[in-house]
């Protein structure tokens, strides 16, 4: 599907993909985000997961155009930022992780007018309005205030209104906030059908199984630094089979004998808790607690972490996803 | 561009219809104001209308006829003369002081030698003179005027023919043939019938006090429908500002930012749509004040659009100031409500300037409500037209300008 359907005139180079190398943005002493280097490939879903305050926003905005950056290069199709700034816009859907509409208007008002401010005119408009409706499966609503939809309709729409234009690449901030759990899984599917429309999509959430979900590869991001990027399966691999938290009496003597065991790999102290990546978890286990039980110490608390984003994440930072 | 604004606008547009209080508080509330206010009021500015004419008069003459005609209008009912004030015997300065004090709305100053210029009949007419107050509406002058001209004529009448009968029978003396008496008849019958052609010794003129000069006053409409429609246009000041934070609020904003949209198109979508709104505003209430209060929209339409077209330029500017500066919902509407009350109170949409004292009115010169005010009244109530309100336009042009370029250099795009 690589190029082949590209049809923006704007489009200066036949690979279009976003390429993002030494990225720097400083909100006054402090770095939002801190030396950023990330590929997009044409047709590619790349999920930016990391916890509040990690820089996702921050990086979604530099890439719009709605916010300076300090230091780095970006590009994008081809086009350079932030020089091209006025072209790059037009080849970008944006999501805003707020909802981005105007209460009071219908939903086709609303789609009409962004559709509008996008040059898109008469039937050209009406049928990109349906389009969009179809995708996110509002059209039986389209004509209804926008104040009186659900969430998660809200939600749909926002996406829908980012469609239009027929954008390269689509930029999605958390799109699933403030969704009840029953609606989440209808949204992703929306936004599974998006991709009909849009192959590539930048997708932030703190939500790993949105990511393992929709994500062809993951970026973890987290103080402003991607700590790792690749295929959930290939981060699944960080974990060997599995990681282990141990919590107990006389902790700091425990890890060189916990170190010689034969499942173990690597372990570390973070927050008074012995994190163990171990390649057999089962395995694992047991020679933990016959050690701990030779050696007379109590376990205050043993976990064994199913092998996910969400303890990927954890084994790279040491905090939990969710605040 | 023009497409992109066209949709900016249409956008705003139908999200101010779908808001009843927004539309409420343009079109009907200044509406409103001006019914009220015009018939609370009717009172203050139609004063002179029922009651008793209270009249200081100077007798600069002092003769006997003078006197007369004195005696007989302080004899009517509706008419009270007053030859002192609190005590002090008037004269023409202290006449003027008192009526543009507003103490007395008109009074009547008898020249030197109105008693001989009755009497005679001959010479140039000598100058009778009203004072009065510029607003006192015809209705009270006119019949005034012409009371005091039937007077004057029938004194003068009165006085004139015994005086010429008598002064041609000196002439003739004591020897009086018949054929002598005859000519005499003739001569009386010609003079009378003669002097009744001649133009009337008196020239009644209404004049104004020197402080006064030149100026006439608005009535409750004139006052009112121009004065609430400028209160009136400027409540798109809140609106602006409000439409202004709530896209930020809502991040509509900052979707149209990433949109390919220049600040420039951005802005013009905004300001556009309430600039018509002014407009049309500003046709309505005239409209209103045509068809229902029987305003006289004076003799220059053109004078009427430019200063339509300068006045909400003028609030437009102020809604981008104010959009700039408010930073949340509530100063929008708490600040700004008080900011559009003061400057129109001070610009005399409320109380006309004129009855504030001078400092006031001066202050109210740093409104753009004062200069719209009077462009419009200079039109409506002195038939002026478009070069008379030159200055009041350029004023106009000059706060929506520094309103404007305020307002986008300190605008908050993010
Ligand atoms: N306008 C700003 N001014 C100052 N600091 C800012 C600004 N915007 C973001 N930051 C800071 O930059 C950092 C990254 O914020 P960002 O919004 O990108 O995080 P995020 O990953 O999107 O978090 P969330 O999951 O809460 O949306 C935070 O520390 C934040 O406080
Ligand atoms: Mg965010």
């Amino acid at each position: 599907m690589a190029g082949s359907d590209c049809s923006c005139a704007e489009c200066a180079s036949d690979e279009c993909l976003v390429e993002i190398r030494g990225l720097v943005k400083r909100y006054g002493s402090r770095k939002a985000i801190d030396g950023v280097d990330l590929t997009v490939q044409q047709g590619e879903v790349l999920g930016l997961l990391g916890p509040n305050g990690a820089g996702k926003s921050t990086t979604m905005a530099v890439l719009s155009t709605l916010t300076s950056f300090d230091a780095g290069t970006i590009s994008l199709c081809g086009l350079r930022l932030p020089r091209d700034a006025a072209r790059v816009k037009r080849l970008l859907g944006i999501v805003p992780q707020e909802l981005a509409l105007y209460p009071s208007l219908s939903g086709t008002q609303n789609l009409s007018f962004f559709g509008r401010i996008y040059g898109l005119r008469g039937r050209a408009l009406s049928e990109r309005i349906a389009r969009v409706l179809e995708i996110v499966g509002l059209s039986n609503r389209a004509r209804d205030p926008v104040r009186s939809y659900s969430g998660g309709m809200q939600r749909r729409l926002n996406m829908a209104a980012s469609l239009l234009h027929r954008p390269r690449i689509v930029l999605l901030d958390e799109p699933m906030v403030g969704v009840d759990p029953q609606s989440r899984n209808l949204l992703l599917e929306h936004i599974e059908r998006m991709r009909a429309e849009c192959h590539t999509m930048i997708y932030t959430t703190h939500n790993m199984d949105e990511a393992a979900r929709l994500c062809d590869r993951v970026a973890i991001m987290d103080g402003g630094r991607i700590l790792a990027v690749d295929t959930t399966a290939e981060l699944l691999k960080l974990l060997g089979s599995g990681v282990i938290h141990l919590a107990c009496s006389g902790q700091e003597s425990m890890a060189a004998p916990l170190a010689e065991l034969e499942s173990v790999r690597s372990l570390d102290t973070s927050d008074g808790v012995l994190r163990i990546r171990v390649s057999d978890t089962q395995a694992a286990l047991l020679e933990i607690t016959r050690l701990c039980h030779e050696r007379s110490a109590t376990i205050h608390s043993l976990e064994a972490l199913e092998p996910n984003l969400e303890s990927v994440f954890l084994h790279l930072t040491g905090k939990s996803l969710r605040d | 561009m023009w497409l992109q604004i066209k949709a900016l606008a249409i956008k705003e547009l139908q999200i101010f219809i779908r808001d009843p209080a927004a539309v409420l508080l343009v079109f009907l509330l200044p509406l409103g104001f001006v019914v009220l206010m015009s018939y609370a009021l009717a009172e203050p500015f139609a004063e002179q209308r029922s009651r008793q004419i209270h009249l200081p008069v100077v007798d600069l003459d002092g003769g006997p006829l003078a006197s007369k005609l004195l005696a007989e209008l302080d004899q009517m009912e509706a008419i009270a003369v007053e030859r002192r004030f609190q005590g002090q015997d008037l004269n023409r300065k202290s006449l003027e002081h008192l009526i543009a004090e507003g103490d007395r709305s008109i009074g009547l100053v008898l020249p030197a030698g109105l008693s001989r210029a009755l009497r005679s009949r001959a010479g140039d007419p000598i100058a009778v003179e009203l004072v009065s107050d510029p607003a006192l509406g015809d209705q009270v002058v006119e019949p005034l005027l012409g009371t005091i001209r039937g007077l004057c004529e029938r004194l003068s009448f009165q006085a004139f023919t015994p005086d010429r009968v008598d002064s041609l029978f000196e002439r003739f003396g004591g020897s009086m043939p018949a054929i002598a008496l005859d000519g005499i008849r003739n001569k009386v019958r010609t003079d009378v019938l003669t002097s009744l052609q001649t133009p009337s010794p008196v020239r009644l003129m209404r004049v104004a006090p020197a402080s006064m000069q030149h100026v006439v006053r608005p009535d409750a409409f004139q006052q009112n429908v121009p004065g609430y429609t400028l209160f009136g246009i400027f409540w798109i000041v809140v609106l602006l500002a409000e439409s202004v934070l709530r896209e930020k609020r809502d991040g509509t904003f900052r979707r149209l930012l990433a949109a390919p949209l220049s600040r420039g198109v951005l802005l013009a979508g905004k300001l556009l749509p309430y600039y018509l709104v002014n407009l049309i505003q500003i046709a309505l209430m005239l409209a209103a004040g045509r068809l229902i209060f029987g305003l006289d929209l004076g003799s220059s339409p053109g004078g009427l659009v430019l200063v339509g077209l300068a006045a909400s330029a003028s609030a437009t500017g102020l809604g981008v100031l104010v959009a700039a500066l408010v930073r949340t919902e509530a100063q929008a509407r708490n600040l700004t409500i008080l900011l559009l009350l003061t400057l129109a109170a001070l610009g005399g949409c409320f109380v006309p300037r004129f009855i504030m004292p001078q400092a006031m009115q001066s202050a109210g010169l740093a409104t753009p409500h004062a200069w719209a005010l009077d462009a419009f009244q200079d039109i409506l109530v002195r038939g002026q037209g478009v070069v008379e309100i030159l200055p009041e336009l350029g004023a106009l042009m000059a706060f929506a300008a520094v309103f404007f370029l305020l307002g986008v250099w300190r605008f908050r795009f993010d």
